[in-house]
């Protein structure tokens, strides 16, 4: 039933782990040696890290990213059946164990900032191409014809001229003493039979009769279950314990402290979970004592310094002197937790100074430093499993929920799986960092543009810039972590330079045509932990930018599409992104009780432009359709990306209208699903989404979809109301308006 | 206590008040449903006791002893996936999968009742599962694929 084969795939990795620099363009020396003796011992053709061709015709495929729901493994299966000229049902693939050659992302093992397609669509290409290549050559040689007489279709070379045919299976092991061509011709896309064509997910039929295996499902021999009771404010430490009746309860092991919380671990969860009442816990102070989210907005909104510089040109202060229609606002958004529906959960056997893990991690990498960190153990003898993932988001790229496994694995000397409740995720979520923004604006005379932008965001720093050399990451990561992170983002994005560039994004790249733009950014400093949240920086600046491009738009009566459109640049990726879903949702044609608003944002170098319609029933927010148009450059599968841009809208529209992560007195107050609500199925619009077709090879898709959908809902919202909403979540910021 | 999960005795040496959810994942290693959030909020541990759609996170394993039990792992029958599920992979419904399970006992549940949903019983019987990826307009459009295979089935 299931597609991973474990038994062949830590086959598979144990011989390419001792080849270690098996690569694309391994060829020659050692690494043929490798190959041929690979192929004599297992009858396998494994020319590089990723494909190898079994003696049965099928293929293995092993994927050094995770499947947290974006598809990669499609993307991966797809990839490799083209080049291959196989079906993709044939393909079994697995997920990369943590080994230094699946360090592809700047260094790092790592899925994260929309890159994965993006990243592997030449690679892993050539890498099929190369065993393709192979095997024709040993049919080729076989026959004694030249290769360019053969083709392959189905997993077999033919030779038409002769109509002779061989299936690749046969071909393994004499293909395996051949060189691995250096740069294999890649298929051009005049012949892709499966790339922007097929549409099914490879993972599916094992997800939907619950046979994939989750982080939660590993069951490792001997192993034991823990859950951890954290303080009320993150960070705290155990002062005291009184645990005595639930330590003599049935099956449990222990309880005890570790750092910043105390482990309860028994034979079965179920009797840690009954154990961990009896648990009576007096707490230390904790990292953030005070805090409260309510204060630091309004300390924000009094703060009228402009912060470091990420964009300056021309003159503001002058333009907004001379202009007759201007505006300013206060913009503001919440911190956010991930809440991805897999708990925090992680497997860990500690032996001695080597490390087992089996994690539903975005980042092996990350990981490895974390344990390493905390444990005094060499990274490199840490070794880790990816499982299938219950939803990232950016908050698997952390591993504070693996430190504490470990933590607990080597007090108890053997196997541990750690479960956190929803509690304890909802309350030590790296969130994403509430944020404050001034904004100021003015438009030409005529109304038709805008002359001066200008914008000063407050927030908790991604990257505390603390010297020229080093960027650190934010509170409650490791130093270690900090920088490799640092790094790895910095080579992702495009940027080492530019300070906290994550949380300007969007708004240092703002790509209207004005004149005269500022724009600042002033770091919090806060011990609370924040992350990468779906789409970075650009959850928060998209909806800043886009409000008040709209408001800008209706200060100077002007359309808002129109406006946009005007400062959009011809031949720019904007426009024809803005000009399809204002096709796609018939733009200007007005339904009555219905608001129509309009946003576009760039991220993850991919364009989304959406329309959302809403209306208001009985004080509640109702959004009922939303339109998208996408240019993410090629769509592998395109049904995939629709599903990546619906997705998005959704997760977009459960932080615009519903969430926010508050904190009294250092203490966050959302525990669960009911004080922290998801989008649900009666509240989900209908939605469409329009892929452009382009020559580009493919962008960013898991999450540029996200920060249109709250400015095109606010922006509705005004549309129908004259209620320009500036705070998310909206249905509050709705509530609040209407009170006053 | 003798449960019966998916058509099989499971004898469970549990106190009658634990969550049938962990019976199921660590008792009888039935690892389809999973947990979410503790306090029947989100659906992710969905199973039928007696073909209802049940939270077995807080359901007493104790209160369904004798009751049929059905996880994600019995719905298909003789490796034939049912309806539900078909429809799920035709209609490319899953992202990360993980609250799938829940999503389709729900959604199997309903059909057994209401062989024709209209979007107001989708509405009505699938609002308390949560999706965190974002499914919920593909498993509207999965269900009603499912609702017309089964009334070409039953012509």
């Amino acid at each position: 039933m299931t597609t991973q084969s474990e038994l062949s795939r830590r086959g598979f990795l144990t011989v390419l782990g001792g080849a270690l620099t098996l690569g694309f363009d391994a060829g020659c020396g050692g690494e043929q040696a490798k190959i041929i003796k690979h192929a004599e011992r297992t009858g396998e053709l494994a020319p590089n890290m990723y494909v190898s061709v079994k003696r049965d015709g099928r293929i293995g495929l092993t994927i050094n990213k995770a499947e947290i729901g974006q598809g990669v493994t499609a993307a991966f299966a797809t990839l490799v059946a083209e080049e291959l000229d196989v079906p993709i049902e044939s393909i079994d693939y697995a997920f990369a164990d943590s080994l230094p050659e699946f360090k592809t992302s700047s260094f790092m093992q790592l899925t994260g900032g929309s890159t994965s397609t993006k990243e592997i669509f030449l690679p892993l290409r050539r890498a099929a191409a190369s065993a393709r290549s192979m095997l024709v050559s040993a049919a080729a040689t076989g026959w004694s014809v030249p290769a360019s007489e053969c083709r392959t279709d189905a997993a077999r070379v033919f030779h038409d001229p002769s109509n002779r045919q061989v299936g690749y299976g046969e071909l393994t092991v004499k293909a395996a003493e051949l060189p691995v061509p250096e740069s294999p011709a890649l298929k051009p896309r005049s012949q892709w039979k499966q790339i922007g064509k097929r549409n099914k997910r490879v993972d599916a039929r094992d997800k939907v009769v619950g046979a994939t295996k989750f982080g939660m499902d590993v069951v490792v021999p001997g192993m034991v279950r823990a859950l951890v009771i954290h303080g009320p404010v993150y960070g705290a430490n155990a002062k005291a314990i009184r645990a005595d009746a639930a330590r003599s309860m049935p099956g449990v092991h222990g309880v005890f402290a570790i750092a910043g919380g105390v482990a309860v671990v028994a034979d079965k969860y179920w009797q840690a979970l009954a154990a961990a009442p009896s648990v009576d816990i007096e707490w230390a102070e904790g990292d953030v004592p005070g805090l409260g989210s309510a204060e630091m907005r309004a300390s924000a909104h009094a703060f009228k310094k402009p912060g470091v510089s990420a964009r300056s040109e021309g003159n503001v202060d002058k333009a907004l002197e001379q202009a007759s229609i201007k505006v300013e606002a206060i913009y503001d958004v919440p911190y956010l937790a991930h809440a991805p529906m897999e708990p925090q959960n992680c497997t860990v056997h500690v032996r001695g100074s080597s490390v087992e893990v089996w994690a539903p991690t975005q980042s092996p990498t990350i990981l490895q430093a974390s344990l390493s960190e905390a444990l005094g153990v060499s990274a490199s003898d840490i070794l880790v499993h990816t499982t299938f993932i219950g939803g990232g988001f950016g908050r698997r790229l952390v591993a504070d929920w693996a430190v504490e496994a470990a933590l607990i694995a080597r007090a108890v000397g053997r196997p541990v799986q750690l479960i956190w409740s929803r509690e304890n995720d909802m309350t030590q979520a790296f969130y994403r960092p509430q944020g404050t923004a001034h904004l100021s604006g003015a438009v030409s005379a005529d109304g038709t543009h805008a002359t001066a932008f200008s914008a000063q965001l407050i927030s908790q720093s991604l990257f505390l810039h603390s010297d020229p050399f080093v960027h650190a990451l934010a509170a409650g990561v490791p130093r270690s972590v900090q920088n490799l992170l640092a790094s790895t983002i910095a080579g992702l994005m495009g940027s080492s330079t530019l300070p906290d560039f994550l949380e300007v994004e969007g708004l240092a790249t703002l790509p209207y045509a004005i004149e005269n733009v500022e724009v600042g950014f002033t770091p919090i400093q806060s011990k609370l932990p924040i992350s990468s949240w779906r789409s970075v920086g650009s959850s928060v600046t998209g909806f800043l930018v886009e409000g008040f491009v709209d408001e800008l738009a209706r200060a100077a009566k002007q359309d808002p599409y129109t406006f946009r459109r005007t400062m959009l640049r011809p031949g720019s990726r904007q426009l024809p992104v803005l000009d399809a879903v204002a096709k796609l949702a018939r733009w200007g044609e007005k339904r009555p009780g219905i608001g129509r608003g309009i946003a576009r944002h760039f991220s993850f170098d991919t364009e989304v432009a959406e329309v959302a319609d809403v209306e208001i029933v009985g004080g509640r927010i109702k959004v009922r359709r939303v339109w998208a148009a996408v240019d993410c450059g090629l769509a592998v599968n395109p049904d995939i990306v629709r599903a990546q841009v619906e997705g998005a809208i959704i997760f977009g529209l459960s932080a615009a209208l519903l969430q926010e992560i508050t904190l009294m007195n250092g203490v966050v107050q959302q525990k669960n699903f009911d004080s922290f609500p998801l989008l649900r199925m009666h509240e989900c619009p209908e939605i469409t989404v329009e892929i452009l077709e382009t020559d580009r090879d493919p962008t960013g898709i898991g999450e540029p979809g996200l920060p249109p959908i709250a400015p095109a809902v606010a922006n509705a919202i005004f549309d129908l109301t004259g209620h320009r909403l500036r705070r998310l979540p909206l249905q509050a910021a709705l509530d609040e308006a209407r009170r006053t | 206590m003798k449960l019966d999960i998916n058509g099989k005795s499971l004898d469970a040496p549990v106190p009658h008040d634990t969550p049938l959810l962990w019976v199921i994942r660590e008792e009888a290693g039935l690892t389809g449903t999973k947990f979410g959030c503790g306090r029947a909020l989100c659906g992710a541990c969905t199973v039928h006791v007696d073909g209802a759609a049940k939270r077995s996170c807080v359901t007493a394993a104790g209160d369904v002893v004798g009751k049929a039990i059905t996880t994600i792992e019995g719905l298909a029958k003789d490796g034939a996936l049912h309806v539900v599920q078909q429809a799920w992979v035709d209609e490319n419904v899953v992202q990360c999968g993980y609250c799938q399970a829940g999503q389709i006992m729900s959604a199997a549940a309903l059909l057994a009742r209401r062989p024709k949903p209209t979007d107001a019983d989708i509405d009505a019987a699938m609002s308390a599962n949560l999706c965190r990826c974002g499914t919920y307009p593909r498993i509207r459009a999965a269900i009603h694929r499912a609702a017309r295979a089964l009334a070409g089935d039953a012509k």
